[in-house]
């Protein structure tokens, strides 16, 4: 006899378990049937949907955060070091 | 074009182009930028060592901060790192990213350190104070019983379009994540600096971290949600989220 409707669908997520995946979910390391279960609450949950922007958001601003650089002295130390190591040696006469 | 990998002769200096077919053996082909910068570092161009400087000296001053006691401390690590880095480069195969090598060598010598310092937490230090498996949103935000029981009780409010961008030009803004990056533990802060602030690859980080890719993820995220909430307390206030 053939399922009805309701004993075919996919059991519900709650938001506090979307909140927990959602990282996996964006790089796409959540499994099938989580997925599914998330694409279908995120589809008619707002809040959730905010909360998935935000980490994605997040994720993308890390990697445009001003870098922290090296001091001139510890860059003319390194450049020093990696100059003398590389430099080929004298030729013998 | 020919794709070829870099190896070297333990006495040279020179890199030495080997043919596709040796590929294999090398264990990973890298891409062309990466093979011009290493042929580049090879041929003692100092643009490159500098460019290299540049790219990821803040990372690594970031990273080992979280295993050692104080900044003095860490760029010592760094500069340990990096002259190690100068040694190396010569024998650096290409098994894994220039970019993994160089991390690498930071934790190793970072948590060498923290060790001599005493202040290095192990995985069952971690393990024990229940961060692993403690959830990474508040639980007070959703409905703790009834109906609607895991549902949202205080929903995140939306940012609009501009939001990213306001707040990466905004000082208190940037500083607000920066804080909320430091204040995070080593294990937290080491994922999250490597796949987000460095875009490292899920596998590399885990090879380099010796943890698995679930693993990965339940930190990560951890991580991401301690950056979004400062984020969230920056934009609205303590006061109008739990």
């Amino acid at each position: 006899m053939a399922l009805n409707p309701a004993e075919q669908s996919v059991p519900d997520i709650t938001c506090r378990e979307v909140a927990e995946w959602t990282s996996a979910y964006l790089d796409a390391h959540a499994d099938d049937a989580t997925h599914v279960r998330m694409v279908l609450h995120l589809a008619a949950c707002a809040g959730c949907e905010t909360y998935v922007k935000q980490i994605a958001s997040v994720r993308d601003m890390l990697g445009l955060l001003p870098r922290a650089c090296a001091s001139p002295a510890q860059r003319d130390r390194l450049r020093q070091a990696f100059f003398t190591r590389q430099a080929p040696p004298p030729s013998k006469t | 074009m020919n794709a070829v990998v870099i190896t070297c002769h333990e006495s040279s200096l020179q890199a030495l182009p080997v043919r596709a077919s040796q590929i294999a053996s090398a264990g990973l082909s890298l891409s062309y930028e990466e093979q011009s910068l290493i042929i580049r570092l090879r041929n003692g161009d100092e643009g490159a060592f500098d460019e290299l400087v540049t790219k990821h000296h803040g990372a690594l001053i970031r990273m080992a901060l979280g295993h050692v006691a104080d900044r003095e401390v860490a760029e010592e690590v760094v500069q340990d790192t990096w002259m190690a880095v100068i040694e190396g480069l010569a024998r650096f195969e290409g098994r894994s990213s220039l970019r993994t090598w160089i991390f690498g060598i930071l934790i190793h010598k970072a948590k060498d350190r923290g060790v001599r310092e005493k202040r290095h937490i192990t995985f069952s230090d971690f393990e024990s104070k229940g961060d692993e498996h403690d959830e990474a949103v508040d639980p007070s935000r959703f409905q703790q019983s009834g109906e609607w029981a895991g549902h949202w009780a205080f929903p995140p409010q939306p940012w609009d379009k501009q939001t990213p961008e306001k707040l990466l030009a905004s000082r208190q803004a940037v500083n607000a994540m920066n804080k909320a990056i430091e204040s995070l533990p080593q294990t937290l802060k080491d994922v999250l600096i490597l796949r987000d602030v460095e875009g490292v690859e899920s596998k590399e980080v885990c090879e380099l971290l010796k943890i698995t890719e679930t693993n990965l993820y339940v930190r990560l995220h951890r991580a991401r949600e301690r950056v979004r909430r400062a984020v969230e307390v920056h934009l609205e206030g303590p006061a109008l989220t739990v």
